[in-house]
């Protein structure tokens, strides 16, 4: 942003309410920011747009709570979950093919758990209702409509489309999402680059619970989160299903320049979906109750926007912090744990007088010091990997193919060997074998 | 509770109820969630309506509704407007569920428990409902409600104007056809109005803060029907309805065919072979303008007798 742009906000009256600090946005990273505020005795208001938290929010995957436990002391006992996945399966489709690795755990369905799935309406609005049980003043269908600066250009708070709708506060904490305005006009946030974000959509879809439980091979409270390779037409992304005590969230992540190239519709691969012959089974007789899509921000670590300047930090989806590094899909824990961090450092910034970048700054170090931003520097490097082209298009065929090789008897016909059947695979799929071992480095190196 | 403002007195009487239940599709039960309840948006043009008739009269608003403590939210943005909230409160703490389920079961008693619980305020000038609660209502408390309070009704509206004396309100009512129908609504009087044509107006975001400091004055349900009745003896005033009468299409003398042919006759009443007015394009052109060639067809072809002049002949047709 240029200096010229910085200029005081014009008619912000002294009167205007005052806070140590404004959060922007409901979501799990703004209600854990506001919640660390107000633990720590700090005046905060949470602003959010939606007519109550978590009504507009589209998630379609696991809730790994670890995060939870600083925040609630033993979280599990009151978090509106759906089920504890138990269940991690990850697939490799073609059009007629899957090859699935399944783990099971039974410890992940017992205290203190691993993962949950759960519906956004209810998490987003429990975890507020914390942050305003700790003191926070959450305000709904309110939106910050831009920043208010004083007149050395600092952030000195938020405009909001209310009327005497101005909120001056030490601190703004935008936690907006992916399409964060706010970021955007305090200069934090590059120029939107559609390869740094993949489209989700994904249908939830009712079906009683016992039979979830009989077709996942579940037990009541115990859930199955299924990831897929190989099943959005050649377009870089993959699918999900995830169970939820009385529905299925089934979707898929798109790579949004390719989505555009191959001008499919996303709810015609949700389709295909649907119809695989490894997904359709658990489907069938379902029937849909929503429809959602989101911007997904998945550049990873290399995207991340500047996180501080004076009088504001960024977390959550605004800050890029959803981690899309092929096996791990993460990212309410990182909401939640940048958004804990974020209130933590307004709170020193707000005990030490100094709230400009400066006095920011122990966000950042925060953060690389713990699994927030290490995670993400870990796997910097695996969103391009996992959306290359060999991954995306060739692998899943190339694996199903291969395993088919092996377990199709061929009788009269003699079993061929093991180097012979991967040979004439890869050749089939336009696979060298050289290029197979590089992948497989590279693989090591991404995720070693 | 708080302090009540003077002059008339107009409340309005909400359900605050999930806008977005679940229903299991084999049992039909109703699972409400607390977080996303919300009005209406016939209990927002309630709300809305009050707003505007107390600011007319210089009155002041009083806002009451039957509902567990999930409903404070709604309580707070409409105490943030500047109206007085009251909210009853279930008997038993531990059953909201179970009282929100009884709410819509006795629409009387319930009509009772409101009168009961306003009658500390005063007699009300006007009470405005919304026509029906998206949860289960039938819309018939508001008629409970005027037969408790012994007032006149008038609902199912879709706009409540106030005029010169305070005890009276002009308000209208859709007709088939397009057509609507004015009331002259003595008060003190019970309206029900539909959730359309206004909007609910935004508190300012320091009243939004103030209000949500405040705590929520709540009555324990009580009463039931007649047991707080304060009518007038001799009953309540008679709602006028205005000279406009509902859409009745006019006939149209069509002269019988000159010939002994039938088919002649038949082709001259049907008009099979004559040629047809080709359509015509007239737009894009302003709503004004459009309403001009609109009526010059009406005119051309007979179904209006003369041309309208000015703004009273508008409205002799809007009504």
């Amino acid at each position: 942003m240029d200096k010229g742009d910085m200029v005081p906000t014009p008619g912000v009256s002294s009167d205007t309410p005052g806070f140590d600090a404004v959060v922007v946005g409901a979501g799990p990273a703004g209600s854990a920011a506001a919640l660390a505020l107000a633990r720590a005795g700090r005046s905060v208001v949470l602003v959010e747009r939606g007519p109550f938290p978590g009504s507009k929010n589209v998630y379609g995957g696991v809730v790994y709570g670890r995060v939870l436990d600083e925040v609630v002391p033993e979280w599990w006992n009151e978090v509106p979950v759906e089920r504890w996945v138990v269940r991690r399966s990850t697939m490799m489709m073609t059009g007629s093919q899957s090859v699935s690795v399944d783990y099971r755990s039974a410890a992940w369905g017992e205290v203190p758990y691993n993962g949950m799935t759960t519906l956004r309406s209810r998490f987003d609005n429990w975890l507020a209702t914390k942050a305003v049980e700790a003191g926070a003043q959450l305000v709904t269908s309110t939106v910050a409509t831009g920043l208010l600066r004083d007149a050395h250009g600092r952030i000195v708070g938020v405009r909001t489309d209310r009327d005497r709708g101005e909120l001056r506060a030490n601190v703004v904490v935008a936690c907006d999402g992916v399409n964060s305005f706010l970021a955007k006009e305090a200069g934090l946030m590059p120029p939107a680059e559609a390869s740094h974000h993949t489209l989700g959509v994904k249908e939830v879809l009712d079906l009683p619970g016992h039979v979830i439980d009989e077709r996942f091979g579940l037990r009541r409270s115990e859930g199955v989160d299924i990831e897929m390779l190989g099943c959005t037409r050649g377009i870089p992304g993959g699918g999900f299903l995830y169970t939820n005590s009385d529905t299925v969230s089934l979707g898929v992540v798109l790579s949004l320049p390719h989505l555009a190239e191959a001008k499919v519709r996303p709810e015609e691969l949700i389709a295909d979906l649907k119809n695989h012959p490894s997904v359709a089974p658990y489907l069938r007789g379902a029937t849909l109750r929503e429809y959602a899509a989101h911007l997904i921000p998945e550049g990873g670590y290399d995207t991340m926007p500047t996180m501080v300047t004076d009088g504001m930090l960024v977390a959550g989806d605004a800050a890029a912090m959803t981690l899309a590094a092929g096996l791990w899909l993460e990212g309410v824990n990182f909401a939640i744990g940048s958004g804990l961090a974020a209130g933590r450092a307004v709170d020193r910034a707000i005990a030490a007088g100094d709230c400009s970048a400066k006095g920011l700054a122990s966000y950042r170090s925060d953060l690389e010091g713990q699994f927030v931003l290490a995670d993400h520097k870990r796997f910097r490097k695996a969103p391009a990997l996992v959306l290359s082209e060999r991954i995306q298009q060739r692998y899943p065929g190339l694996i199903c193919d291969l395993v088919d090789g092996m377990f199709t008897v061929t009788n009269p016909v003699p079993k061929p060997g093991g180097v012979r059947l991967t040979r004439s695979v890869a050749a089939k799929h336009g696979v060298k074998l050289r290029q197979l071992a590089a992948d497989t480095v590279r693989a090591l190196k991404v995720f070693g | 509770m708080d302090d009540i403002g003077s002059g008339p007195m107009v409340v309005a009487c909400i359900r605050i109820t999930d806008l977005r239940p679940q229903i299991e599709p084999l049992s039909g039960t109703v699972v409400r969630e607390p977080w996303s309840t919300g009005l209406s948006p016939a209990d927002a043009a309630a709300l809305e309506y009050s707003f505007r008739i107390a600011e007319a009269w210089s009155g002041h608003v009083v806002v009451i509704t039957a509902a567990p403590s999930s409903a404070d939210a709604v309580l707070r943005d409409a105490r943030a407007l500047g109206a007085t909230v009251l909210r009853i409160a279930g008997g038993s703490p531990s059953s909201d569920q179970a009282y929100v389920d009884e709410l819509g079961s006795d629409e009387r008693g319930m009509a009772g428990m409101i009168v009961a619980a306003l009658a500390p305020l005063g007699r009300p000038s006007l009470v405005v409902c919304g026509d029906r609660s998206s949860d289960r209502g039938t819309g018939a408390l508001p008629a409970f409600l005027a037969h408790e309070l012994g007032a006149a009704q008038a609902l199912g509206l879709v706009a409540i104007t106030t005029t010169d004396q305070e005890s009276m309100v002009v308000a209208e009512r859709r007709l088939d056809g397009g057509w609507r129908e004015r009331l002259h609504v003595p008060c003190p009087a019970v309206c029900s109005v539909e959730g359309a044509g206004v909007r609910l107006r935004r508190a300012s975001l320091t009243a939004t803060l103030a209000a949500q400091r405040t705590e929520i004055p709540q009555v324990t349900a009580a009463g039931g029907p007649g047991t707080t009745r304060g009518a007038d003896p001799v009953g309540p005033a008679e709602v006028v309805v205005g000279p406009v009468r509902p859409f009745r299409p006019r006939t149209r003398a069509v002269p019988a065919p000159d010939s002994d042919d039938p088919r002649l006759r038949l082709l001259t009443l049907t008009g099979a072979l004559v040629a047809h007015d080709p359509p015509t394009v007239v737009g894009p052109i302003d709503a004004a303008g459009a309403a001009d060639a609109l009526l010059a067809f009406l005119i051309r072809h007979g179904y209006l007798d003369t041309e309208p002049v000015g703004e009273e002949a508008a409205t002799e047709v809007e009504w």
